[in-house]
């Protein structure tokens, strides 16, 4: 069967998804599992009311079986008590649709495991929490970078126009990195921010980076700069997943010395 | 009414070439290798197909070796070459964006003792020189660059690395099937030692391939048999599509300039609108260096198999890089070279036409993008903007 063979009532999901958007309030736990590297991410809202899921919706990124699964397993949920929502398998999941593709019963059936996520957070949450932090900036070496000092590697920008149409990877270094950042988008379409932190802090700059067409990489840090003679790619370590990528790249701009 | 802009996964044959060739299947039906009148007049179309395709190219008639397709002659390029030329070396280069039919037979070479070097590209998908010069070593027996890039449609600047390589003393190979009959291809201009085609990307067949050899480059055969070809690709010809890809090229030779034309206003406009109509799209490859043909995008915030699904329910037939339809789960390895993430290498679209499209596929198409592109949009957690 062809990846986009899809039953008629996982066509139906997909052409008119149930329970699709957000919830907020104290009775509404979050679940996600999946992310953008994979190709499918999925969050799930769910409000719960007395061990009872009263309300649920979902948002996702994916094809058109990632659609599809969320928006039913919504349907399967909703009224169910956690107990009864916790045993929805997978196989539940691609049986209601009529079944699934072979090829996307692996990759693209995560709602299963996207709403599990969010009861486990239920119940976590009625016990006492525990703080969760997320690691600082961190000043950890980057293998690679002084071979390439001046061959890709800058710690100051004298000369923005230098980079003309380079692939620029600027690493959070304050109000400063974000002030290089937007200059260089004046030279650039492609400038890359790398930042460990969740959000960017609050304020003027971080707005303006927001809405610009900069490239962002939160919770994440760079490993190893990588190239020939002078810089080709970096090797990216993705925090929040545990997981390690490459991305090309022709120059990396490093936080000021201290 | 269905549109089809996925000229890049296969064209329709021209009915012009259809006609060519039916009185190959049953009236002129002969085996060149026989010596009677019927096979005369299978070696006289295979022969004069012959010189037609020496002709599109610039290179001589007996340069030219038909083959099932252009991965085999990929294959009897690389694999025949780097056999033949063992004894000098053992080192390759390609490119990160080569097509999948080089990446893979360069893997198999390395599983077989050769080593491959593959050359980054820019922004834009192009290959600096000096990114294959400083890959250079003296073993180095081959560079293999495609002539423009089948997904993104950005074209290399054939010249330079064709001079380059012809000063070095090593053998270049391209495979330029995605840039056959919508660039002017010139084998000596572009000091080019082995090229593959493929008859369908003129129109013609599917099933036939082409190889040029320049004359002096040694390459061992693969396929082993009756000896045709000039020994290098035994196997009774297939003379109908063979007549098919001489009416192919003739037309091409004819109306490419008209025809390229046409597509590059179509190409030009819908990059403008859909960049235009799309709020946070972007065009992937050469803004001008790119094929008349091909437009390749990206939207933030979705997912490109569920935009072709969507496309699909319309009737409309497009591409994407996205992982999710490729059977391997992995997105477009072009797309990351340009140094894109793999979630906006998901976010692709990728838009091919030709010869049959007429202006209201691409006003259909423009009526639709942008309300799947907003549909989508709602259901993505990943698209932080107003929709």
């Amino acid at each position: 069967m062809k990846s986009t063979q899809y039953s008629e009532k996982v066509l139906d999901h997909f052409r008119k998804p149930r329970n699709v958007g957000t919830l907020e309030g104290d009775d509404v736990v979050i679940g996600r599992v999946g992310n953008p590297v994979c190709g499918d991410l999925m969050e799930f809202y769910v409000k719960v009311k007395d061990d009872r899921i009263e309300d649920i919706k979902f948002k996702t990124f994916g094809c058109g079986s990632a659609i599809a699964t969320a928006s039913m397993i919504t349907e399967l949920a909703k009224g169910k008590s956690i107990d009864e929502a916790f045993k929805i398998t997978r196989q539940d999941v691609a049986d209601e649709l009529d079944g699934l593709p072979p090829i996307k019963m692996h990759c693209s059936n995560l709602a299963a495991d996207a709403l599990r996520n969010a009861l486990n957070n239920y119940q976590k949450k009625k016990k006492p929490s525990e703080p969760s932090d997320t690691q600082g900036g961190g000043s950890r070496e980057i293998a690679g970078a002084d071979r390439f000092i001046g061959n890709g590697v800058f710690t100051e920008i004298t000369d923005p126009s230098a980079l003309k149409d380079k692939r620029v990877m600027v690493m959070e270094d304050g109000d400063r990195s974000l002030n290089i950042a937007l200059e260089l988008t004046k030279y650039t379409q492609r400038v890359v921010y790398v930042t460990a932190r969740k959000d960017l802090p609050a304020g003027n700059l971080s707005d303006r980076v927001a809405g610009s067409k900069i490239k962002i990489l939160f919770e994440s840090e760079v490993l190893e700069i990588k190239g020939l003679n002078t810089v080709e790619k970096v090797l990216i370590h993705d925090l929040n997943e545990d997981e390690e990528y490459e991305l090309f790249v022709d120059c990396i701009i490093l936080p000021a010395r201290k | 009414m269905s549109v089809y802009l996925d000229y890049q996964s296969s064209k329709p044959v021209d009915p012009r070439i259809v006609e060519a060739m039916l009185p190959y299947f049953h009236d002129k039906f002969g085996n060149p290798s026989s010596l009677h009148a019927v096979g005369d007049t299978a070696t006289e179309v295979l022969e004069s197909s012959r010189a037609a395709v020496a002709h599109f190219i610039g290179a001589e008639s007996d340069e030219i070796i038909f083959t099932s397709g252009a991965t085999e002659s990929n294959n009897l390029a690389l694999i025949g070459h780097a056999l033949r030329n063992k004894d000098k070396g053992n080192h390759i280069i390609i490119s990160e964006i080569e097509h999948i039919s080089i990446l893979n037979i360069a893997k198999y070479l390395e599983k077989n003792g050769f080593v491959v070097s593959r050359v980054p590209v820019d922004q834009f998908g192009r290959i600096a020189i000096e990114k294959i010069s400083e890959r250079v070593t003296d073993k180095t027996i081959m560079v293999s660059i495609g002539y423009a890039n089948n997904e993104i449609g950005t074209i290399q600047q054939m010249e330079t690395i064709g001079r380059f390589c012809r000063d070095k003393g090593i053998t270049f190979h391209t495979d330029a099937v995605a840039a056959e009959g919508l660039i002017p291809i010139d084998v000596k201009r572009d000091s080019i030692d082995l090229m593959a085609l493929s008859s369908n990307d003129v129109y013609g067949p599917q099933g036939l391939g082409v190889l040029y050899v320049k004359k002096g480059i040694r390459i061992n055969p693969l396929n082993i048999g009756g000896g045709q070809e000039r020994g290098l690709r035994s196997g009774t010809e297939n003379i109908a599509a063979i007549a098919g890809m001489k009416k192919a090229v003739e037309i091409m030779g004819a109306e490419m300039a008209t025809e390229t034309k046409r597509l590059q206003q179509y190409r030009n406009r819908l990059i403008e609108k859909v960049l235009d109509l799309v709020p946070r799209s972007y065009l992937n490859g050469h803004p001008t260096l790119r094929l008349p043909n091909n437009a390749h995008f990206r939207f933030e915030g979705i997912e490109g198999e569920s935009l072709l699904l969507s496309f699909k329910e319309r009737d409309i037939a497009v591409s994407t890089g996205s992982a999710c339809s490729s059977k391997t789960l992995e997105p477009s390895h072009t797309l990351i070279a340009l140094g894109l993430l793999h979630e906006e290498a998901h976010g692709s679209l990728q838009i091919t036409f030709g010869r049959f499209n007429k202006d209201s596929d691409f006003e259909t198409l423009l009526e639709t993008l942008p309300q799947i592109v907003k549909r989508l949009r709602k259901l993505s957690p990943l698209y932080k903007w107003e929709v």
